[in-house]
């Protein structure tokens, strides 16, 4: 008589090795652990923002956040003028005063007297997070700090890169 | 007579760890990394400085009299560093681009290093750079005028709290650009 082929017995279960997988979480873990952020602001680099690198160590406090690329101005989300040619376009400008950007000045102004900004120390101490684009002229850093300190934003803190 | 039973002790036994446990930490805190991770690290130039290097500043601030020092960032010269000392005629220092059209800023480094030598109660700079300077460059000029690049360059400064000198890296933290208001 034929016998019966059978397949050799077999356990159910099996153990997954998971030493290389402990291995590469170890490697993730020590890589975000360098790269954990001890600020508490959070501060989002616009697209096509260069920022300039400097030696300083500090890290930034909570105040109004101003970015002005080569393309925009923005106050945190909000597009505030268009740039053309690394400068900001005629119709922005006050026609009686060059350094006065108009529509930077009307923003930070209805920020200093908002009355749920009130208490804000950013806005009472008049704090401003300045990211500005590393090839910008000074001509356009003398216009926004001579606007920012019109409206009562004198305390202008400049976002650098870490680096020399 | 009863015989010693001999204690066998196999040193060929391997086990495999439980790693189970520690993947599943990892695989929670890793979550939670990447979420607080900052990829791209910035900082401010405002420094916090330290108490006596503040005093300092504050103290000149009062002082109507104190020596003004001025940086005048020019888009072909260079960098020209003025001093203003109260009842001396001013002195003009120009520290020349380089060959290849940039500033100079070890240079520069080394002149301010000159002049913090001859006036450490002063911590304020005023900046005056041209409308076409780049932002770039305005920051590196700060950077060098800030602090000491050369480790063994000390200088004085007065602690009120301890009453006894103590020294400091810092040279011109405090910068105020004096020509915002111009038109």
């Amino acid at each position: 008589m034929r016998r019966r082929f059978e397949l050799p017995k077999q356990k159910s279960t099996f153990g997954l090795n998971i030493t290389s997988m402990t291995d590469m979480f170890t490697i993730l873990l020590v890589f975000l652990l360098q790269t954990y952020s001890t600020s508490t602001v959070e501060l989002i680099p616009e697209a096509g923002l260069r920022l300039p690198q400097s030696s300083s160590n500090t890290n930034p406090v909570e105040s109004i956040k101003l970015v002005v690329s080569k393309e925009v101005v923005k106050i945190d989300k909000t597009k505030i003028a268009s740039m053309k040619n690394a400068d900001f376009e005629a119709k922005d400008i006050d026609p009686n005063d060059t350094n006065f950007i108009l529509p930077l000045f009307n923003e930070l102004d209805k920020l200093a007297k908002d009355e749920k900004l009130k208490n804000d120390p950013a806005v009472k101490e008049g704090r401003i997070l300045l990211q500005a684009d590393s090839g910008l002229p000074y001509s356009v850093l003398r216009k926004v700090m001579y606007t920012a300190s019109m409206a009562g934003f004198p305390q202008l803190k400049l976002v650098t890169l870490v680096g020399e | 007579m009863r015989r010693i039973k001999k204690l066998k002790i196999n040193h060929e036994y391997e086990f495999e760890l439980d790693l189970a446990p520690l993947l599943a930490v990892m695989v929670k805190l890793v979550p939670v990394l990447l979420l607080s991770s900052a990829f791209v690290q910035m900082m401010t130039i405002e420094t916090q400085l330290p108490q006596v290097v503040q005093q300092a500043i504050e103290k000149q601030e009062k002082d109507q009299k104190a020596t003004q020092i001025t940086l005048e960032v020019k888009d072909k010269e260079g960098v020209k560093i003025i001093v203003k000392e109260s009842g001396k005629p001013e002195t003009v220092e120009v520290v020349p681009k380089a060959s290849n059209g940039t500033y100079d800023f070890a240079l520069l480094q080394e002149r301010l290093r000159e002049v913090k030598k001859h006036h450490p109660e002063i911590f304020k700079i005023d900046l005056s750079p041209d409308a076409s300077v780049s932002y770039k460059d305005i920051v590196r000029v700060m950077d060098e005028a800030r602090r000491s690049r050369d480790n063994k360059v000390r200088f004085p400064v007065f602690d009120k709290t301890t009453n006894k000198e103590t020294q400091t890296d810092y040279m011109f933290p405090e910068v105020t650009f004096a020509n915002t208001m111009e038109g």
